[in-house]
């Protein structure tokens, strides 16, 4: 085949993937020939989240390493607020919802709405920090401390680590929104704001995984035989 | 667009001469390790040598290595014949400007090689496991055993006779063909149990108790006199602090029968200790108490601690003078060599936890002295 | 858009100001914002150098220290920390940055790119590392301490609060720094790969070298966070009293050995992969016929990858897992043997019917064979629990991994340099000085390793200081320190000759090794955008084939084909700058309680923020 062929359509002999020849010049993005389909931030987003499943999942690991080995201190049990911590975990669904609506948002070019849902997203987010921030206060005064036994190494740091990923979305929310209002992100760009949205539901989903196997299965089992 | 200057045109040298130098300048890669190895394995009886088994485990471990070590040596030889053979037979040369042929691989060579080994490597699994589980039986329980508790502890090793009642340090006393069953623990960080004639080592990790279990051999079978105490040595084998290097581990070996059997050591070790006989030797009993080594030590009769056990508690010293080596396998004991410790640990070992009392020469030697006489 | 064809005769030396030679040559601003790949590329592969020559100096100390029995040339606590920073050193900023160092420079020139695909991110990479390998040197400078002396692989308990001193602080901080580091640039590199190649490289057109650097990029994103996690937990239990690792109060460590070695087996695919790379790139040059089995080489490479993530519990054989697990892992270690075999009998057969030459790249490639082989094979051992109970933390190991390492990887990474040291610098190094390093190095690797496998067969355990007289050990060890000394000098005489080369080497010209693949297309140096003209490829040796094939052009488009380059910036270094002070107050918190020192990893947070908004609103 005609190596003119090549240029013009972009075109590769090969079995595999082709080669898209449509230039995709963002700034300073040097994608010239997009074999992914996929925007170099995005694949990139892709590839950290594969990163922090294990890191999340070195955390969770750890966690259930000890679970049930503490020597001494408070049981998961007794201090558990299963109510207070739904309603932290339905707020923090819900901003998986504004985030999905500002995405959409972004991809019709309306970017007041965007901001709206963006900040609205970062609200749930702060709120969600905030009814953790409340939780660690609490347990600390019923006597659970870093130090005090495995449980609370374990549980502090695994929540406390994901608290943490949860206050950066924040800060990365209100950064994309100011780069919207200040139109260095538009319409053609609504993939960063969609890697963005990525990272957020990533932080959502493990935090659906610790609520089920941290909180709610302490639960799904007698009071009297897990006190062991 | 080829450059000019052809950096591929490295001049060989033709002639019988050159071609044997050149020969042995590419194949030399292959060829140092084997002279090397023939250079370094001369030597006499080596006494940590896990080629010459003393007990069940090593003998497994060294049957699995000779297993590999010839598979090996064939592989290498394969490896190394082709290599040297390619390197010899296809250079270029000098002005030879043409193509080989442009081949890019052959699909059957590529099933062989990647079919014949997956046998080789089935075959090896299969004897491997075989070897895993073998080495971790128990030996029958109506089997007479030697069975201690080893905990291991920066920079030392206290053997718990508990089917005795005693305890010693450092140097562990066991009976040709009978089952030595040992309960590794540690009292500080992971130490490492390892005499390597007799057996394959085990760590010791703090938190968790592992068994290590082997039956040294029987003495006339590996060409000892069968009425002598045999000696095996070994050491920490995993770094745990300053003073790894220092923390020996000696085992004997008892016959069955005869005046130095086993028994007759466990008697000795069970009775108490040894009254001074001379006025240096009571002067140092003496001393022992005041000065307060009686914080850390045993001597059953004289001190018996009464102290919970804990990470510092020190070596059981109801029979340390009949002990070949002091501060593990550091020195020999005597008591000049006693004296010294006592008075200055941490200069014989490296930051010892032994706590230095600030004892004069006069005192140390008169605590030796009375220390030398527990036999 | 018709395009008007040209062939590689027609490029022309790009104009001054677009050469990368004057970016050799550019002032220290320019080193500091650069967003250049070969630019950084520099940095990594000399900082990398020196550090193998620190390292190399940490390894001659101690072994001047175990030349002879009962030596008091150290003592236990300094003996400890040299090995523990010599293996450190090596493995993470000797080895490892190297490897940056040819990725960076390779990638984007090998794959037709212009640069890789977040040059800013990529500089933040290197200053990150930078910055942690300084913090675990300044150990060194602690009063009452010193250097971190609990081995390269940090056990817990020896490496917690009680037991340890604060050269462990250091060690841990240093190395979370150097993962945060390697953790961008593997998703930099990752990207780049998959979204840049040249139109016509499909993946089975990229070079294998390519494929092994992008084999390592995933084990490095998935490998260290483990160790990430690990290594926050000791900190944890030394900065705030938390249980990880307490024995008293119910911690295992044997939980430090499974996120420590999750991390630390695919670890060392991440050192031999790329050199095996390297191997694969310089044999077909120098026999001037393709690579046998080159599909096999790139598929063995993927599976050693993929595996590679469940071995890694052969490092704990002797710890006690039990009977099942031991066989389990025996198992699953024995099948790595079967594609590293693959891959050796490939070279063989790319040497097998050839016309081979012999300069110095090719005499590191071609030696990296045996010397590997023989590394591999003593690994087979390991993998066998029987035999590795008596092998485990004896020096048989010490000599299995430093075949595998030094034998393999650093000479593949020698290979490398001699390789494209021309294309980089524009110079030949000097080939006689080359040859005199080759065969010195090989020797005195063999002289200092070989011994080593009869010391492990005769018991000698791993990081002693000093061994008595009656343990017959001497005569390997005296061999041992010789042969060090060897090596050193033969490095020393490669510095040397990468010295005088650069300041007046031989001119190189494009393509001195009349060799395959994109990157001597280009200048050298290379153009400062790479190429002048975008390259399209039709086949995986698209030089090779444009010069001996008839009809097989390497098209341009137009010269006036304009591109965009990154623009130099100082966010890089100054968002790893406040990264580095979050570390910094959480050490310097550590070694004075209650000073408020955290107050500066505050500071470093707020300035991580505003310098992150600052680079993502940064016209580039």
């Amino acid at each position: 085949m005609s190596a003119e062929a090549a240029l013009d359509h972009g075109h590769a002999e090969g079995h595999d993937d082709h080669a898209d020849g449509h230039d995709d010049h963002g700034h300073g993005d040097l994608v010239e020939n997009n074999y992914m389909k996929v925007p170099n931030i995005k694949l990139a987003i892709w590839t950290f989240l594969g990163s922090e499943c294990m890191f999340f999942g070195s955390l969770i690991a750890t966690y259930f390493f000890y679970h049930e080995k503490s020597i001494t201190g408070p049981l998961p049990q007794e201090i558990f607020s299963i109510e207070i911590t739904s309603i932290s975990t339905f707020i923090l669904l819900m901003s998986s919802w504004t985030m999905a609506m500002a995405v959409d948002a972004i991809k019709q070019g309306k970017t007041g709405r965007t901001v709206n849902f963006l900040l609205a997203t970062a609200v749930c987010g702060t709120v969600f920090v905030s009814f953790q921030v409340y939780e660690f206060w609490h347990f600390y005064h019923m006597g659970l401390a870093l130090q005090t036994s495995l449980f609370g190494s374990t549980f502090y740091t695994m929540t406390g680590f994901h608290g943490a990923h949860v206050s950066v979305g924040v800060i990365w929310l209100l950064i994309m929104a100011i780069m919207v209002k200040k139109g260095y992100i538009t319409g053609e760009k609504a993939y960063s704001i969609e890697s963005g949205g990525l990272y957020w539901h990533f932080v959502d989903i493990v935090w659906i995984i610790i609520f089920t196997f941290v909180y709610l299965l302490e639960f799904a089992k007698p009071l009297s035989d897990a006190v062991k | 667009m080829r450059d000019e200057r052809t950096p591929n045109a490295r001049v060989t040298r033709s002639g019988m001469r050159g071609q044997i130098g050149d020969f042995l300048r590419r194949a030399a890669p292959a060829l140092l390790p084997i002279g090397l190895l023939l250079l370094t394995a001369c030597g006499g009886e080596h006494p940590r040598d896990t080629l010459n088994p003393a007990g069940d485990s090593a003998e497994v471990s060294a049957w699995f290595f000779w297993l590999y070590m010839i598979l090996d040596t064939v592989i290498f030889a394969i490896v190394a014949m082709f290599f040297v053979a390619a390197i010899v037979k296809f250079r270029r040369k000098p002005g030879d400007d043409t193509l080989p042929p442009q081949s890019h691989g052959n699909m059957k060579l590529e099933l062989m090689w990647t079919v014949i080994p997956t046998f080789i490597i089935i075959g090896l699994s299969i004897i491997t496991v075989g070897g895993v589980f073998k080495l971790d039986g128990r030996p029958a329980l109506e089997q007479r055993q030697v069975q201690v508790d080893v905990i291991g502890k920066q920079w030392w090793w206290e053997y718990d006779y508990t089917q005795h009642g005693f305890s010693t340090a450092n140097e562990m006393h066991v009976e040709e063909g009978t089952a030595v069953s040992l309960q590794l623990a540690s009292a500080d960080v992971i130490h490492a149990f390892w005499v390597p004639r007799v057996s394959g080592k085990r760590d010791a990790t703090p938190g968790r108790v592992y068994p290590l279990r082997f039956t040294p051999k029987l003495l006339n079978d590996i060409g000892e006199d069968p009425t002598k105490v045999k000696e095996f040595v070994g050491q920490c084998a995993e770094l745990c602090g300053a003073s790894h290097a220092r923390m020996g581990i000696k085992l004997f070996v008892h016959p069955k029968t005869g005046p130095n059997s086993y028994d007759n050591w466990v008697t000795s070790m069970k009775k108490a200790a040894a009254e001074p006989t001379t006025d240096v030797q009571e002067k140092g009993k003496k001393l022992f108490g005041e000065k307060g080594c009686v914080a850390c030590h045993n001597i059953k009769g004289h001190y018996d601690f009464r102290s919970p056990r804990s990470r510092t508690t020190g070596p059981d010293l109801t029979h340390v003078g009949s002990r070949s080596t002091i501060a593990a396998n550091t020195l020999p004991t005597n008591v000049d060599n006693l004296a010294k410790w006592i008075k200055n640990p941490q200069a014989i070992k490296e930051a010892a936890l032994m706590t230095n009392l600030g004892l004069n020469d006069e005192d140390s030697k008169a605590i030796a002295e009375y220390l030398m006489n527990l036999k | 858009m018709s395009a008007k064809l040209h062939t590689i005769e027609d490029i022309e030396s790009p104009p001054p100001d677009m050469h990368f030679e004057r970016g050799l040559k550019s002032g220290i601003t320019d080193w500091l914002t650069t967003p250049d790949h070969k630019k950084i590329a520099v940095l990594y592969s000399l900082s990398g150098f020196i550090y193998l020559l620190v390292g190399g100096l940490e390894a001659i100390l101690f072994r001047i220290q175990l030349a002879v029995p009962d030596n008091n040339f150290m003592g236990g606590d300094t003996f400890n920390g040299m090995v523990t920073m010599h293996a450190t050193t090596m493995v993470f900023l000797a080895i490892m940055p190297m490897t940056a160092g040819l990725a960076n420079m390779l990638i984007p020139l090998m794959i037709g790119a212009r640069d890789v695909a977040f040059p800013r991110l990529n500089a933040w990479s290197y200053w990150t590392f930078l910055f942690g390998s300084l913090v675990l040197n300044f150990s060194f400078l602690h009063p009452g301490a010193g250097a971190p002396s609990a081995g390269w692989f940090g056990y817990a308990p020896l490496t917690g609060p009680e037991f340890a001193h604060a050269g462990v602080d250091y060690w841990w901080a240093g190395l979370a720094l150097l993962s945060a580091s390697s953790l961008a640039a593997s998703i930099n590199f990752i990207v780049t790969i998959l979204n840049l190649r040249a139109p016509g490289m499909t993946l089975f057109r990229m070079p294998v070298m390519i494929w092994m650097l992008l084999v390592i990029q995933f084990l490095l994103a998935l490998a260290f966070p483990p160790v990430t996690v690990g290594l926050i937990l000791l900190g944890f239990d030394r900065m705030f009293g938390t249980l990880f690792y307490q024995v008293s109060m119910g911690g295992d460590p044997h939980l430090w050995q499974h996120l420590f070695w999750v991390f630390g087996h695919p670890e060392v695919y991440v050192l031999i992969l790329p050199a095996m790379g390297v191997v694969s790139e310089i044999l077909p040059v120098f026999a001037r016929r393709p690579l046998f089995g080159q599909i096999a080489i790139i598929f063995s490479g993927i599976f050693i990858g993929f595996v590679g993530f469940g071995v890694w519990a052969h490092h704990m054989f002797t710890s006690g897992m039990g009977p099942v697990a031991d066989a389990a892992f025996a198992a699953t270690t024995a099948i790595i043997a079967i594609p590293t075999g693959v891959k050796i009998f490939n070279w063989l057969g790319t040497l097998w019917n050839s016309k081979l030459s012999f300069p110095t790249p090719m005499l590191f490639a071609l030696s990296f064979i045996p010397m590997f082989t023989i590394g591999g094979l003593s690994g087979l051992m390991h993998a066998s629990p029987p035999l590795d109970l008596q092998q485990h933390d004896s020096y048989f190991v010490v000599a299995h991994f430093h075949y595998v390492l030094v034998g393999g990887a650093l000479q593949g990474l020698f290979a490398g340099f001699y390789y494209w040291f021309p294309k980089v610098t524009g110079k030949m190094l000097n080939d006689t000085l080359g040859k005199i390093h080759f065969w010195l190095f090989l020797i005195g690797f063999n002289v200092t390793f070989f011994p080593q496998h009869i010391l492990g067969n005769n018991g000698m355990p791993r990081r002693i200081y000093t061994y008595p007289a009656d343990a017959m050990w001497g005569f390997e060890n005296m061999l041992g320190t010789a042969g060090a000394l060897i090596m050193g000098s033969a490095t020393l005489i490669f510095a040397y000759n990468m010295f005088v080369s650069f300041k007046k080497g031989e001119e190189a010209g494009n393509d001195p090794w009349d060799a395959c693949t994109l990157e001597w297309l280009t200048t050298s140096p290379p153009h400062v955008a790479n190429f002048e003209f975008t390259p399209i490829v039709l086949s995986e040796r698209p030089v090779w084939d444009h010069k001996y094939t008839d009809g097989h052009e390497i098209v341009a488009p137009d010269k006036s084909e304009s591109f965009h380059m990154p623009s130099y910036s100082w966010k890089p270094l100054i968002v790893s700058s406040c990264v580095l002070t979050i570390v910094l107050g959480l050490l310097l918190n550590t070694f004075i309680p209650g000073s408020y020192l955290w107050g500066l990893s505050v500071v470093g947070g707020v300035g991580t923020v505003l310098g992150v908004y600052a680079w993502v609103t940064e016209p580039v």
